[in-house]
């Protein structure tokens, strides 16, 4: 072999084994790309930012509330719109006590007046129970729940065993009459952060349960992934032994 | 080793410390698995000792007598670490679709690292990575480079997996964080020590069967207990995605509860499946670059590249791959499971705030699985980190024995002497790992994320352009590792100044684009690229080595 020959590059391959190699190669990186980034972008282009029913019927409330027309009801919705938001576990404990705090005040704005010091004694008490307890399945600290939902459960519009009713406890706030200004503010931001979503036809989908495109990423990707590699190491075999090509052992 | 396991046993008393914690997930002493935690870990140094390493060539290459599907189980064991057992069910539960990114990351790199250099590495033939780069680009400089980088990434890598050997030990000892850490890490260290690689691939293979079971078991439980499809989990949660999606009403589950006795409902979350959710946090960026980079540092990390040298042929070695890439699967199609059950679980705000990355753990105990079964499950929890620090410390110090030591500072020293400084270099590597690890930095798996993102931008264009392009030179090597170590500077500078809370100039701006977990999706390209240009300009590389590229490593 001359000098110059001694050069490899893998886009100018030399020989007819890293030609067929090459190409190999290039089909499975394709492929592979493809599935992942190409799959990706075309979720990231389809996509539309989509509110939750709950960020609906929040912001209608809220408006009315704002634009001082608010009815019994608009409390009712935008308090159970709060109370589903704090039921989600990526909420952060800021956003957390701002909805507390704006739950107990549209509480206070639907519960009777002259029951409502009762009801704030029974937060209370709930509050300094939970300090004391070693388990959640506390006798007391359970009675004590069962009250607030019994009396505060039916003025928001939720059914007693509802999971929003079990939420609405431990979803108030001591001073169940003020609204911090700040929360008042924030509030609707933090609504819309929970409550608005990426979708698309791909996450609308439902296959074998799965939205599809978590299927796709979580499912379908590794079990493409292992085809792809198994597919390479049989054609590299094949293409061994058509070439009968001999690997030592060293 | 004995007395090892006495200075464990002697502490348990000590650790026996009551909970007054509420939700009475964490905090007590669990006797059932701490015995299944000591009989497991006794095995391992059992088996360490039986299969200890002789000489040189069974401490670093186990021989070369491992077979395909052998490799392939050590090469999941030795993959599977913390941050998979533990840490990618974490960031799942905390944020929802973009966790899958690391899914795809961690998997897809595997077929990179086999088409465009299993085979290859195996036929030419070294030990190490240090080897290779010191070998192909004919540097002394670059090989002493090599092995730092070497060590320092093994360091990186093996600070998340003390975190989860330490947090696993907190759980079923009760004892505190540090002390959970240093203890684990003595015991990985010692059966390291005795060891060696011989001892670490047969161990792996039993770690893989542990690892794999343990991992297993309590999602059958949960998915027959929580009403799913539970013959077959890894697809049987999808339904229980499409619940979180729209929300589980009290009425649709009725009497199925966790073990708080809290029902088996959430709120509609649509946040948890939905891509880039806004509440998350995270963008589509991030997805794709934290993808990207995690693939590009599978193909270029140290102890990954190192599996290849302990199969016979460079056919077992991609073979072994696709062995390793489906053994590993079966837990990445897992571990998703235990992220949507525990998201349900843990729905309730009185659940409280739970460490993300003990949330298997939690999974199964909020469950209410058998103790001795989640004692199972955090043994394979502890099993997966030690599986994967025994890799990282054994190609550590193979970097720091066989590259600085024998082929910088002591050409000829014994086998003995070399056995010597490996076991000194592995002390030293613990040491270092266990300090930087009780200094609670991030989770496990991001920790881990940081190990890839440095090989991805430092070994994996070396290793890329090495084989690929006999046109890549000594000076083209020494401008990319420049390139890739500058953007790797940057990053972690940023990362460690937004711990410290200093802010630094352009911060937001880098901390986004050049993020701690992700920033090789820019600097790999750019260390490419550096090592194409000045190769260009600079001297060819050796005729010799052109020649041993392709007489060897291409025919």
């Amino acid at each position: 072999m001359e000098k110059e020959e001694y050069r490899i590059s893998f886009f100018k391959p030399t020989t007819l084994q890293a030609r067929t190699n090459r190409n190999l190669i290039v089909k499975l990186f394709i492929s592979w790309a493809v599935a992942i980034f190409g799959f990706q972008i075309l979720l990231r282009v389809i996509e539309k930012p989509v509110p939750e029913e709950a960020l609906i019927t929040f912001s209608a409330g809220w408006e009315n509330i704002e634009s001082g027309n608010a009815t019994y009801v608009d409390y009712q919705v935008i308090a159970q719109s709060m109370i589903q938001v704090m039921g989600k576990i990526t909420i952060k404990p800021d956003d957390y006590d701002a909805l507390k705090d704006g739950t107990g005040w549209a509480l206070s704005k639907v519960y009777p007046e002259e029951d409502l010091p009762d009801l704030q004694k029974d937060v209370q008490h709930l509050n300094q129970l939970k300090e004391q307890i070693t388990s959640l399945r506390d006798k007391e600290y359970l009675e004590a729940k069962e009250i607030i939902i019994s009396k505060a459960a039916p003025a928001l519009g939720i059914g007693e065993g509802t999971l929003l009713a079990q939420l609405l406890p431990i979803g108030l706030d001591d001073q169940l009459q003020l609204l911090a200004e700040e929360n008042r503010r924030k509030i609707p931001e933090i609504m819309s952060l929970y409550l608005t979503h990426n979708r698309s036809v791909l996450t609308d989908t439902v296959f074998l349960g799965f939205p599809f495109h978590y299927f796709y990423t979580a499912v379908f990707l590794l079990v493409f992934f292992i085809g792809l590699c198994w597919i390479y190491c049989y054609r590299t075999d094949k293409l061994h032994a058509k070439l009968n090509f001999l690997e030592k052992i060293d | 080793m004995k007395k090892l396991l006495i200075l464990i046993l002697s502490l348990i008393p000590l650790a026996v410390n009551a909970s007054n914690d509420v939700t009475q997930l964490e905090g007590s002493f669990k006797v059932g698995p701490a015995i299944i935690l000591i009989f497991i870990l006794s095995l391992f140094v059992l088996v360490g000792i039986i299969f200890r390493a002789k000489d040189t060539t069974d401490y670093y290459a186990a021989g070369r007598g491992i077979s395909r599907v052998g490799s392939g189980m050590a090469i999941a064991s030795n993959w599977m670490s913390a941050a998979s057992f533990l840490g990618m069910a974490a960031l799942m539960y905390g944020t929802g679709y973009h966790g899958l990114s690391y899914v795809v990351g961690w998997t897809g790199g595997y077929v990179l690292l086999l088409i465009l250099m299993a085979g290859q590495i195996r036929r030419y033939g070294k030990y190490t990575a240090a080897d290779f780069i010191g070998d192909r680009y004919y540097s002394k400089t670059l090989r002493t480079i090599g092995a730092i980088i070497a060590i320092i990434i093994s360091i990186a890598y093996a600070v998340g997996q003390f975190g989860g050997i330490g947090l696993m030990f907190k759980w079923v000892m009760g004892i505190e964080y540090y002390l959970a850490v240093i203890i684990g890490g003595s015991v990985v260290l010692a059966y390291t020590l005795i060891s060696g690689m011989l001892g670490v691939t047969k161990n792996m293979q039993i770690q893989y069967v542990i690892i794999i079971s343990s991992f297993m078991i309590p999602l059958f439980l949960l998915t027959f207990k929580f009403d799913y499809f539970w013959l077959l989990p890894q697809i049987g949660y999808g339904s229980a995605v499409q619940d979180i999606v729209e929300g589980i009403q009290i009425s649709e589950k009725s009497g199925l509860m966790n073990s708080l006795g809290h029902h088996f409902a959430i709120v509609p979350s649509p946040e948890y499946a939905m891509p880039w959710d806004p509440s998350s946090g995270q963008t589509f960026f991030q997805w794709i670059a934290i993808a990207f980079s995690l693939m590009i540092g599978t193909a270029g990390l140290p102890h990954v590249i190192q599996r290849f040298y302990v199969v016979p042929k460079a056919r077992d070695a991609r073979w072994s791959v696709v062995w390793g890439l489906f053994f590993i699967c079966l837990l990445y199609w897992s571990a998703p499971v235990y992220s949507a059950l525990g998201t349900i679980l843990s729905a309730n705000p009185e659940v409280g705030k739970l460490s993300p990355d003990a949330i298997v753990v939690y999974t199964a105990q909020l469950g209410d699985i058998n103790p001795l079964i989640v004692g199972l499950l955090a043994a394979g929890g502890v099993s997966a980190a030690f599986s994967t620090t025994s890799g990282l410390l054994v190609a550590g110090s193979s970097a720091f024995a066989h590259d600085l030591y024998v082929k910088v500072i002591n050409p000829l020293a014994r086998p003995k002497t070399q056995m010597k400084v490996a076991r000194l270099g592995t002390l030293l590597m613990a040491i270092i790992i266990t300090i930087i690890a009780m200094v609670d930095l991030a989770l496990i798996a991001q920790l881990v994320a940081i190990a890839f993102s440095m090989a991805g931008c430092t070994i994996f264009p070396l290793f890329l352009l090495g084989i690929w392009w006999s046109g890549s030179n000594r000076a083209g090597a020494k401008a990319g590792l420049i390139v890739g170590g500058i953007v790797t500077l940057v990053s972690l500078t940023y990362l460690i100044g937004a711990r410290a809370g200093w802010v630094l100039p352009f911060n937001d701006f880098i901390t986004y684009y050049l993020g701690a977990w992700y920033f090789a999706w820019i600097g790999a390209p750019l260390a490419i690229a550096a090592n194409i240009i000045v190769s260009k300009l600079t001297p060819e590389t050796p005729l010799e080595i052109r020649k041993f590229l392709i007489e060897k490593v291409h025919s």
